[in-house]
């Protein structure tokens, strides 16, 4: 049955070729763990993407309950900490796994440059990649407001008066990012909030599918 | 066209090979063990994501996510802290040469510097060699580079009491206390404690918030005496009958916020 | 098709005329949204407007004195009232000071001569925190920075208050 149906879609859309080009390539013993144990430095790409599949479903179960209002997301998200069913781990995947994915991001750069993988012909998917990498810090520092804790609320009024302090256009970038000019308050929640899952999310998955495409052309660097 | 198996590729890539431009090396000059990405090599990397999985959710389950207090902007004693990979930012502007009338060489010039150099990374390190020793300035760079990160992040983080920060800020459950302005306690408060412990005994600035707490009547009265933590002694310096008024206040807003 | 040679090709044409009505249907789509999102930017701040605090001016003594008035602090949709406190008084200049109660060492409240061991300052209960009567920090004692001081304006013979600003290291 399932022969059939698949044989239906083939027929018509001719999707083997698709499939086949990421499923039959062959993996070169270079980057296989059970040939060489070292080769688990080629994993932290893989894992780093298992990670953001982790925020990203998990982001996705949290906004359930969370709103973004000044008097009510500190409620929200205390209450699906505290009266959810598993709400704890579901906010704690987002949590912890927002600093792994960093630390994740950070030892595949490193071992893509050691490396020097990055050398040509594979010099842009390194720039998508450092790219991927500033995406990242950006949805780390939004989303670190959107609690509305202390902690949360201080860090990002001195992350406004960083960007404040840049010149000629400070005054403006900080009203552009605070939503206010003066007050950090239900302007910027909102407007973290947008960047946090709309904006920057969907840069992310653009640069990721690059990124893939790239590899999947370019191919893995060869051996040192 | 001619799609699927059969068709010769360049290494694992999908560039044909008949094309020749401009294209890695073949993996034929490494003769070795390759095997099919599905399953064979899928599976390990769905093993070593499962042992990633169990580490992970471990961790989730053994350090619930932290929240502290609904934020306050009035409360000008906090000291804030960014995200820990935020850290060695905030602390590079400490530096003298990075803050004040240098700031812009602290916000602007040095991570602009490191991040532009991290993009452009294979144009200043164009050579053809991919071993280290083969380009030993990027090597030499990028380790500076991770070194002060982590200098600097260690210097941020090295002086801060994680543990009294956590026990300072906890989250308290959203309550809706009624000040009864007409107990005889009301003044005392209103004299001694309310422009540090708040109109609603809800705290700020340097002290804590005063409902919720777990203290027996003995020893608030000895607090408001005798001081407690960075609270100092004397703050009530009234008769005792009048501390006693004060106490009952105190105890009576806390019972009737449960 | 004329034999003659075309300035620009049919297809080139096309190409331009694509980019073109491209570059309409972006911009059709664009210009809201994004002059909606620069709006807090393009918005004349309401900071630095000034309140009347309801003191006279003829009130105002060399002595310092606690004044207390509150602010409607509007943030987009959500409206909240901001209580606000300064010490007012008139310096050896005749000139008036406002400055902040808020200790710039943790955030206490300073009073005026708060403590009978130090006359003629601003003492802060929470650490013995001094202040000399213009606002400087007193060296030896904990804060690091004076207190902060008020813009102020007379009008009509009333005090009107506006920001608080941070003066540097004594």
């Amino acid at each position: 049955m399932l022969q059939k149906i698949y044989d239906w879609i083939d027929e018509r859309i001719d999707i083997t070729p698709i499939w086949r080009d990421i499923a039959d390539h062959e993996v070169p013993e270079h980057v296989n763990p059970a040939h060489h144990f070292s080769a688990f430095v080629y994993c932290f790409g893989g894992l780093t993407f298992f990670v953001v599949v982790i925020q990203i479903l998990s982001g996705m179960f949290l906004t359930m309950y969370y709103v973004p209002d000044i008097e009510n997301a500190w409620k929200s998200v205390y209450y699906l900490q505290t009266e959810v069913a598993h709400g704890q781990i579901v906010r704690g995947m987002h949590h912890w796994g927002a600093s792994v994915v960093v630390v994740m991001l950070l030892l595949h750069t490193l071992r893509v440059f050691f490396q020097g993988s990055y050398k040509k012909p594979r010099e842009l998917n390194w720039m998508v990649g450092v790219l991927l990498f500033f995406v990242m810090l950006g949805l780390g520092f939004t989303g670190y407001l959107l609690p509305w804790d202390n902690k949360a609320y201080f860090a990002t009024q001195v992350g406004l008066e960083i960007a404040e302090q840049v010149p000629f256009i400070g005054d403006q970038l900080k009203t552009l990012l605070a939503g206010d000019s003066e007050i950090v308050g239900a302007q910027t929640l909102t407007r973290f909030f947008a960047i946090h899952v709309f904006f920057l999310p969907g840069a992310l998955f653009a640069l990721m599918a690059v990124h893939f495409i790239l590899i999947r052309r370019q191919g893995i660097s060869g051996p040192l | 066209m001619h799609k699927g198996k059969g068709m010769k590729f360049v290494g694992d890539s999908r560039v044909t090979a008949e094309r020749t431009s401009q294209i890695p090396k073949d993996y034929s000059e490494y003769p070795g063990r390759t095997e099919a990405f599905w399953p064979n090599f899928l599976l390990k990397e769905w093993l070593a994501g499962s042992v990633f999985l169990v580490g992970f959710l471990c961790l989730t389950l053994a350090h619930p996510s932290p929240l502290e207090g609904i934020a306050d902007p009035t409360n000008a004693a906090y000291i804030p802290l960014p995200d820990w990979y935020f850290l060695f930012l905030y602390e590079l502007l400490k530096y003298e040469f990075a803050s004040g009338p240098y700031v812009i060489m602290g916000i602007l010039v040095l991570p602009g510097l490191a991040f532009g150099a991290l993009l452009l990374a294979p144009f200043l390190d164009n050579g053809p060699g991919r071993r280290p020793h083969q380009r030993p300035i990027a090597v030499i760079m990028m380790l500076l580079g991770l070194i002060s990160v982590s200098w600097l992040t260690y210097a941020s983080a090295a002086h801060v009491d994680w543990e009294t920060r956590a026990e300072e800020n906890k989250p308290i459950p959203p309550s809706s206390v009624e000040i009864d302005t007409e107990h005889e306690g009301y003044a005392f408060y209103e004299e001694n404690c309310m422009s540090c412990h708040g109109g609603e005994l809800e705290g700020g600035g340097a002290a804590p918030g005063l409902i919720g707490i777990d203290y027996s009547a003995e020893e608030i009265a000895d607090i408001a005496r005798n001081g407690i933590n960075t609270m100092p002694a004397d703050q009530f310096t009234g008769s005792d009958e009048d501390l006693e008024k004060l106490v009952d206040f105190i105890i009576t807003t806390n019972e009737q916020a449960e | 098709m004329s034999e003659e040679k075309q300035q620009v090709s049919r297809r080139q044409f096309l190409n331009y005329t694509l980019t073109g009505v491209g570059g309409f249907m972006a911009a059709g789509l664009l210009i809201s949204p994004i002059r909606m999102a620069i709006d807090p930017v393009l918005k004349p701040s309401s900071a630095g407007e000034y309140a009347n605090v309801g003191l006279a001016v003829e009130d105002i003594t060399t002595e310092p004195q606690r004044v207390d008035w509150k602010i409607d602090q509007v943030d987009g949709w959500y409206e909240s009232k901001v209580s606000k406190s300064a010490w007012v008084f008139k310096d050896d200049n005749d000139e008036i000071m406002a400055l902040s109660p808020t200790c710039t060492h943790l955030g206490c409240v300073v009073s005026w001569e708060g403590n009978d061991d130090h006359p003629n300052q601003f003492y802060c209960p929470c650490h013995d925190g001094r202040y000399y009567k213009d606002g400087t920090n007193i060296e030896g004692t904990p804060p690091t920075r004076p207190l902060d001081l008020y813009d102020h304006k007379v009008e009509n013979g009333m005090l009107y208050l506006g920001k608080a600003n941070v003066r540097g290291e004594a």
